[in-house]
């Protein structure tokens, strides 16, 4: 229970000095405000186009909220995989190894402590300018439940895959394209831009069970359409993902491990 | 035309020095540009999927999008690759380093401006020219009105980067609200003209002026209209002057000395 | 024609202070009544406090800024008027602003300055060549600039800013950092140009070395006013002869009674005076001190400019000279 305190009060501090963020949100209004309402603009067309109030059982009030949620989600990300590329290049990843802490949850602590701040800032702004776009008629209080509950796993993997990346800087030089390549992959394939139920038939089943799916998409649609079932569907698919890229972490970083004590940092 | 015909010399030593200086670390560079190509990919595979799903928008499909993004990928890159310390003009004046360009013999900003190079500009280039190439394919007198227009687009673009970076010669830090609206300009531009109306409209070809960087270029293009590419040069034409003049106005502000802490 | 005319030159900045509603104005002068004038092929360093007005004075100079009030001619140009065409004739090399590409070999930021300058093809080769001979340049030309030491970096700097053959060069601080050798290898080179090729130099600096090897006339500037234009000669014996030295004893000390030495400070087991090195020289005192008990440590140092300065203040207003110098140690 001890390290467990440890590392909480990490994740606590890293969030204390990141509280600078919340006086971004003024900045991330403007931001927010024109992607947000630039998709308004394209979803109001398409909707009246189509002729339908669902689309992919999404109506227009639930997507644009869809999307809020999702780039909150999306700018929520601190740098996971440079901070740890930078670690292993500068060789202060070994001085870590001597710590008595383990060093992905020491940087899980820390990712989370941020991520938490970042994301109620991009939140509150999201919330305000999508309420003014579109008003929060589609939305209800089990929603906001349902995505607490969601998110805590949902970051967790997104960690886990930037970890992986970041272990990259064992065996390449750079790893900001890996980086690169997994972030905007991940973007694609997580439903990030477009819900999922509108990519084309034949690879929705995949990419829904795919761990990243669960990252964005989940959560978001959670959101705008809370059911019980679809809650525990996505928490025990989260676990799934967490456990599956979880071993990933594990039996890589052994080996990176298994390295550094060979070539000394 | 001779001091046109020097500063393109100039701009060419620029460009290879600052070429030459990024390609002393090969593999970032590299990495760069591919990096900005596979970022404009993503929108790629975004708009190739709604349009399976939704073929038509209000008369602009797949193509029509792809136009857009290559004239404003094409003309950023441009933009941001020979004269890419335009955008960095807010933090120039901010840290007094007008100072040193000043001290040169020749004419500061059209100077100032290729001090610096962005390796992403390069992807964003490429990428341009190449989605229109390979989606579009058009033919020889298209393909040069597009590179006509990524000109017009470019020049617009440094126009625009100028003179809305010359704020900071009247309000200080002016680096943040430069990039939003630099972000808000270069977004709005890659999206389908037709989603915009009324007032939105009337913002797209004043103040965030993607009317002209990219939706002017794109309706010419599909009807050939002589009228409109006159519009869109004259435009151009008229950014850049409004970027000189808001640029020599601020600099009489900073002269007198009067913007910054004293330094011993 | 000289080089550098200044008649009564004076620049007032307006400074706002406080928050959105009140907002006060302030004027701050920072130049006040300067006049000066600099023949061509001088070497003048020209020195001061932080804050006393160098600055703004050769940002004046270069055409950066404008003054108040007040008229100032640059090799028969005004500089803030004719600023292009006086920058052909004028070089410089402050600490903020590198004419080098940091990561390029100096030598390609060489051929940008020759596009940049307008440069004709020949004269540059013919420049570049007597440049990269006099300065010691060769074994360096084709390496990136972050890989050089900082005087050879110095050295390219200086070089990089004689290219275009200025008349008038502005150097500050040139030696900063650089070791003992370095920096004697860059005073000769500069005062090799000033003598050789007539280039009129205007120095600034904090290094009493500098001011003595480069200068011959020395202008120091205090609240935005000229209290000191005189040859350096001059100066050095009125001035640059006090010297600080502190010592430390493993015990009390014993008494130091030496002509031309003044006790500063005695406390303890320490030990500060200021020497008139006129009057005796630094040998005598150090080995008076070694005499005078178990030194632990031993420093010896110029006064601080600022004291030097004031002191040249004080004495134009006709205090006593005989006060130590060294009023704030």
């Amino acid at each position: 229970m001890n390290s467990l305190r440890k590392y909480a009060w990490i994740a606590f501090t890293a969030a204390r000095s990141n509280l600078a963020y919340l006086g971004e949100v003024s900045s991330r209004l403007i931001f927010l405000t024109v992607i947000l309402y630039i998709f308004l603009r394209l979803w109001q067309d398409t909707y009246d186009y189509s002729g339908t109030g669902k689309l992919g059982d999404f109506s227009l009030n639930q997507m644009l909220w869809y999307l809020t949620v999702t780039e909150a989600i999306l700018l929520s990300g601190p740098k996971v995989s440079q901070l740890i590329d930078e670690d292993v290049r500068t060789g202060s990843f070994a001085t870590h190894l001597v710590r008595p802490m383990s060093y992905p949850l020491y940087r899980l602590a820390m990712c989370l402590g941020e991520r938490v701040v970042r994301f109620i800032s991009n939140m509150f702004a999201g919330c305000l300018v999508t309420s003014v776009l579109v008003g929060p008629s589609s939305l209800q209080w089990s929603g906001f439940w349902f995505l607490l509950l969601a998110l805590p796993l949902a970051f967790v993997l997104d960690f886990l895959g930037n970890f992986l990346v970041g272990l990259g800087a064992f065996w390449i030089e750079d790893t900001s394209g890996l980086l690169l390549i997994y972030s905007r992959g991940t973007m694609l394939i997580g439903g990030v831009l477009l819900p999922l139920e509108l990519y084309p038939t034949s690879v929705q089943p995949l990419l829904k069970i795919l761990p990243f799916a669960n990252i964005a998409y989940a959560p978001a649609r959670l959101f705008v359409n809370p059911t019980l079932t679809d809650l525990l569907l996505v928490l025990s698919r989260q676990l799934f993902g967490v456990a599956l890229l979880g071993s990933a972490v594990y039996l890589v970083y052994r080996v990176a491990q298994r390295r550094v004590f060979i070539n000394g940092g | 035309m001779n001091k046109f015909f020097n500063w393109l010399l100039l701009a060419g030593s620029y460009l290879r020095l600052n070429l030459r200086s990024h390609l002393e670390y090969r593999g970032a560079f590299f990495s760069q540009v591919i990096a900005m190509i596979l970022n404009n990919s993503l929108w790629l595979i975004f708009w190739s999927i709604f349009f399976k799903r939704f073929p038509v928008l209000h008369g602009w499909d797949f193509n029509d999008v792809i136009t857009v993004w290559g004239v404003t990928a094409a003309g950023y890159g441009l933009a941001t690759g020979l004269c890419g310390n335009a955008i960095a003009l807010p933090t120039l004046v901010l840290r007094g380093q007008l100072d040193a360009w000043l001290m040169y013999p020749r004419a500061l900003l059209p100077h100032l401006v290729l001090g610096k190079m962005t390796a992403t500009s390069w992807g964003d280039a490429i990428f341009g020219y190449a989605v229109f190439v390979l989606f579009v394919r058009p033919d020889l007198e298209h393909f040069f009105l597009f590179v006509l227009f990524t000109l017009t687009t470019t020049v617009l673009l440094i126009g625009f980067f100028v003179l809305i970076g010359s704020l900071s010669f009247f309000i200080g830090n002016a680096e943040s609200i430069t990039e939003q609206w630099r972000f808000s300009l270069i977004t709005f531009s890659t999206y389908p003209a037709t989603l915009f109306h009324g007032g939105v409209k009337l913002l797209l070809y004043s103040f965030i002026p993607a009317g002209f960087v990219s939706y002017l270029p794109a309706e010419a293009l599909k009807t050939s209209s002589v009228g409109l590419t006159l519009i869109t040069i004259f435009a151009a034409l008229v950014m850049l002057g409004l970027g000189f003049a808001a640029f020599y106005l601020g600099l009489r502000r900073y002269e007198s000395g009067n913007l910054m802490d004293l330094k011993g | 024609m000289n080089a550098v005319e200044l008649h009564n030159l004076r620049k007032v900045f307006q400074l706002k202070k406080g928050g959105l509603f009140k907002r006060t104005a302030t004027e701050v002068v920072a130049v006040e009544g300067i006049d000066l004038a600099v023949a061509r092929g001088e070497s003048v360093a020209f020195i001061g406090p932080n804050g006393a007005g160098k600055s703004t004075t050769i940002k004046i100079l270069t055409g950066i800024m404008r003054p108040s009030q007040g008229t100032a001619s640059v090799l028969g140009l005004t500089p803030w008027r004719d600023r292009t065409a006086l920058a052909y004739k004028i070089g410089a090399v402050f600490g903020q602003r590198s004419q080098l590409w940091y990561h390029l070999p100096p030598d390609d930021s060489f051929e940008l300055l020759a596009r940049i300058y307008n440069l004709p093809k020949f004269d540059y080769q013919k420049r570049r060549k007597i440049l990269i001979e006099r300065f010691s340049l060769g074994d360096f030309l084709h390496t990136p600039v972050r890989k050089l030491s900082l005087g050879q970096r110095m050295r390219a700097e200086i070089a990089a800013s004689l290219l275009h053959a200025p008349q008038v060069i502005f150097l500050d601080e040139p030696t900063i950092g650089l070791d003992v050798i370095a920096r004697q290898e860059l005073r000769d080179l500069i005062c090799e140009w000033n003598k050789n090729e007539g280039v009129t130099v205007f120095l600034t600096s904090h290094d009493a070395g500098d001011i003595e090897s480069v200068a011959r006339r020395v202008v120091v500037i205090n609240h935005g006013r000229v209290v000191l234009d005189d040859r350096v000669s001059n100066v050095r014996q009125k001035l640059l002869r006090a010297k600080v030295i502190s010592a430390k004893f493993q015990e009390q000390p014993a008494l130091l009674e030496l002509p031309g030495v003044t006790v500063i400070e005695r406390t303890g087991y320490s030990l500060k005076l200021e020497v008139d090195t006129v009057k005796i020289n630094i040998e005598a005192v150090t080995s008076a001190i070694l005499k005078a008990g178990r030194v632990l440590d031993i420093t010896i140092e110029d006064p601080p400019l600022e004291d030097v300065i004031a002191h040249i203040y004080n004495q134009q207003k006709g205090k006593d000279s005989v006060a130590p110098l060294c009023a704030a140690c």
